[in-house]
């Protein structure tokens, strides 16, 4: 399976959400990442037809979404960004109902509906109003019905908002589980989300690609550019003003500084190894100012 | 598709507030409806006392059925001599006169005319009554044919046709029908009822962030919206004949009685000139069915408003706006000679009694269509105009064939 977005482009009155967005995605788990505002969201609703681009093109295995049509809905499982679904639904009527949206055959539909609610740990609420369910349970609703189709294309937007860090680590292991033999598609601004599962990540910024690659490579790039800087109380503020600074840690009367730059921010600063946090950071953060 | 209907009904309809709307409403409606016969029946205590009910139905039997010249006169001997009586108001007007029916000569006199006398005279002459309408559009015929004008000869001619053969043979007791046919309040409240209900069945998806999951599943198109379409229509029809039914037990069961619903619909004097030869029971069928077709048509506005807003206050304030727009309309154009503007208005078809209670006729290409079928054919087209824009309004997927048209814009 190969998905391949080309020249793709999308202005909301006049000014660009995507702009000449060009990738190319195979199976595995692909990061979206980007700040909110970075376009997200509108490269998704592009890729499942909720939205028109202005230009370009969503290729499958070189075909044109377009002409697939129908075909192509039937290949593709999609999270919604802030889905709160049905709440007066029982989480195994709703599930019923999904199938039935997707053109599911009543039985199989049933059979697939357990066994993915038995391995997002479901099986339990299957007959709980929906409205009941906490955050985490609800977003495990809600890949469970982006599954229930055997997706080629799994695309989840925003898929761990809102949920705590325990049930974001669950949904994470969950993620991985699904993405065997099918392209997953994961938009976050939370890197964390996607820093150990992903095999891609594409980094959008201001609706334009900024680097696509895989998160070995990106943090690759990244060597000799994170630094552990030790300041004290009197010389952090100033280091605050003029350095990028991804973390920072108090030890007794010393503060450990950890800083993203081409160049080395301090004759006594020394190079750390680095994460796909620091690329974010690299990327995304301008000039802060703390 | 088929299978999308019974979850787009439970989605929509199936909540504790529509549940409790519906019962809340139901008692709101029997309670009505009691004011109604206690505040307006002859046979009401509150109104003539508590004697003339018994008295009523024991009379009843002996004069109501077939109208002979037996049972007249058996009338006419009890009512002649009361008549004279109370002529000059000069009688006894005790209350325990052993005498009498109700213990008072007066009362016994009115008991008779209202009762019995007034709507069995009227029974009686309606026969050559109906025969001097058909006479005097035979005449008309010959007159406007001579004058070359064809319209009026054919109306005249479909009034001739109408009113031929026309006769009450029975006496029954129609008290009940003269107010249920009058009765407007439940048909307010299914309004209402479906107005709450509907308001929801699209903007429910957009608040739920539901809108766009649908549109990514193969069935989550058009055949959702025509399934949203079919269940919408079964709630209106299930609330309305809930409420239909209701009004006609209640009445029913309140009034004492559904006696005459095989007496011809004229014998309700204020349908003298009615526009359909059918039962009184027939009639309370014909027009539920039409009840429920005006308020399919608004049904269908109210969806069509859901599929245009992101909020649910807005729409609501304006299809209830819109709604009592119309009712005022109807108001205003009632009995007056607008026909068309009386007939475009769907909550003509809602109150319909006004299509059914006259002969009235619209030109169409030099025929004359009876009020009811242009009123039908109106609304038909409404619900037209809010279906064709509802299919423009939804969003849909780009992807799907035809796709695209409109995809995000929501006001």
């Amino acid at each position: 399976m190969k998905v391949t977005f080309k020249d793709i482009s999308k202005q909301y009155k006049g000014k660009y959400a995507l702009k000449d967005f060009s990738a190319e995605l195979g199976n595995g788990i692909c990061g979206l990442l980007g700040t909110n505002g970075a376009g997200k969201t509108t490269l998704i609703n592009i890729f499942v037809g909720i939205l028109r681009s202005d230009k370009g093109q969503v290729l499958i295995d070189g075909v044109d979404a377009r002409r697939l049509g129908v075909d192509f809905l039937s290949r593709i499982g999609y999270l919604p960004q802030f889905p709160q679904f049905y709440k007066n639904f029982k989480v195994m009527e709703f599930l019923r109902y999904v199938c039935v949206l997707k053109g599911i055959p009543k039985e199989q539909g049933e059979k697939r509906a357990k066994e993915l609610l038995e391995i997002v740990n479901l099986s339990d609420a299957a007959d709980q109003k929906i409205g009941a369910l906490s955050g985490g349970m609800r977003q495990r609703v809600g890949i469970v019905q982006a599954m229930l189709n055997n997706p080629d294309i799994l695309i989840l937007d925003e898929p761990t908002a809102g949920l705590d860090p325990q049930e974001r680590i669950r949904f994470r292991n969950l993620i991985a589980k699904f993405s065997e033999n099918r392209m997953v598609l994961l938009a976050t601004h939370i890197v964390s989300d996607i820093e150990f599962i992903a095999n891609q990540v594409i980094l959008l910024k201001d609706g334009q690609l900024l680097r696509q690659d895989t998160p070995q490579a990106l943090v690759g790039g990244m060597e000799g550019k994170v630094w552990k800087v030790t300041a004290t109380d009197e010389t952090v503020d100033e280091k605050l003003k003029c350095l990028k600074i991804s973390n920072m840690m108090r030890d007794q009367n010393e503060i450990h500084l950890r800083v993203i730059g081409d160049e080395k921010p301090d004759v006594h600063a020394v190079n750390v190894q680095p994460n796909l946090e620091d690329v974010f950071l690299y990327y995304f953060e301008e000039g802060e100012q703390w | 598709m088929v299978r999308l209907i019974p979850f787009e009904f439970r989605k929509h309809f199936m909540k504790i507030s529509i549940i409790a709307a519906v019962l809340l409403f139901s008692a709101l409606n029997v309670v009505k409806i009691y004011s109604v016969h206690e505040g307006n029946s002859l046979l009401s205590k509150h109104v003539t006392g508590p004697l003339w009910k018994g008295l009523y139905w024991k009379m009843y039997k002996d004069f109501g059925g077939t109208i002979t010249d037996e049972k007249i006169g058996k009338l006419m001997a009890i009512y002649r001599p009361l008549e004279q009586q109370t002529a000059d108001l000069t009688a006894s007007t005790t209350h325990d006169n052993p005498n009498t029916y109700t213990g008072n000569v007066y009362e016994d006199f009115h008991f008779f005319r209202w009762c019995f006398v007034n709507p069995m005279k009227y029974a009686y002459d309606y026969k050559a009554y109906a025969q001097r309408v058909v006479n005097a559009a035979k005449d008309n015929i010959a007159f406007y044919d001579a004058m070359d004008n064809p319209y009026e000869a054919r109306k005249n001619a479909a009034v001739a046709e109408l009113f031929q053969g026309r006769a009450i043979t029975s006496f029954s007791y129609t008290e009940m029908y003269q107010y249920y046919v009058q009765y407007d309040f439940s048909a307010l409240l299914a309004l209402l009822i479906c107005l709450y209900g509907l308001m929801s069945v699209f903007l429910s998806e957009k608040e739920t962030e539901m809108d766009a999951l649908l549109l990514t599943t193969k069935a989550g198109g058009a055949q959702t919206v025509q399934a949203k379409l079919i269940a919408s229509s079964l709630f209106i029809c299930s609330v309305c004949f809930w409420f239909w039914l209701l009004d006609f037990a209640a009445f029913s069961v309140l009034f004492g009685s559904w006696d005459g619903a095989s007496s011809p619909l004229y014998v309700l004097e204020d349908f003298i000139h009615a526009s359909l030869n059918v039962s009184l029971g027939q009639y309370a069928v014909v027009s539920a069915l039409v009840k429920t077709a005006g308020i399919l048509v608004f049904g269908l506005a109210f969806l069509l408003l859901s599929s245009l807003f992101r909020n649910a206050l807005i729409p609501f304030i304006v299809g209830l706006s819109a709604s009592f727009g119309c009712i005022y309309m109807a108001e205003v154009y009632m009995g007056s000679g607008r026909v068309l503007l009386k007939l475009v208005n769907p909550f003509v078809l809602v109150v319909n009694r006004e299509l059914f209670r006259k002969a009235e006729f619209v030109a169409l290409w030099g025929y004359p269509l009876p009020s009811y079928v242009v009123a039908l054919l109106l609304s038909a087209v409404w619900g037209a105009v809010f279906i064709g824009g509802l299919t423009i309004a939804v969003r849909k997927n780009t992807l799907r064939k035809g796709g695209g048209k409109r995809v995000f814009v929501d006001v």
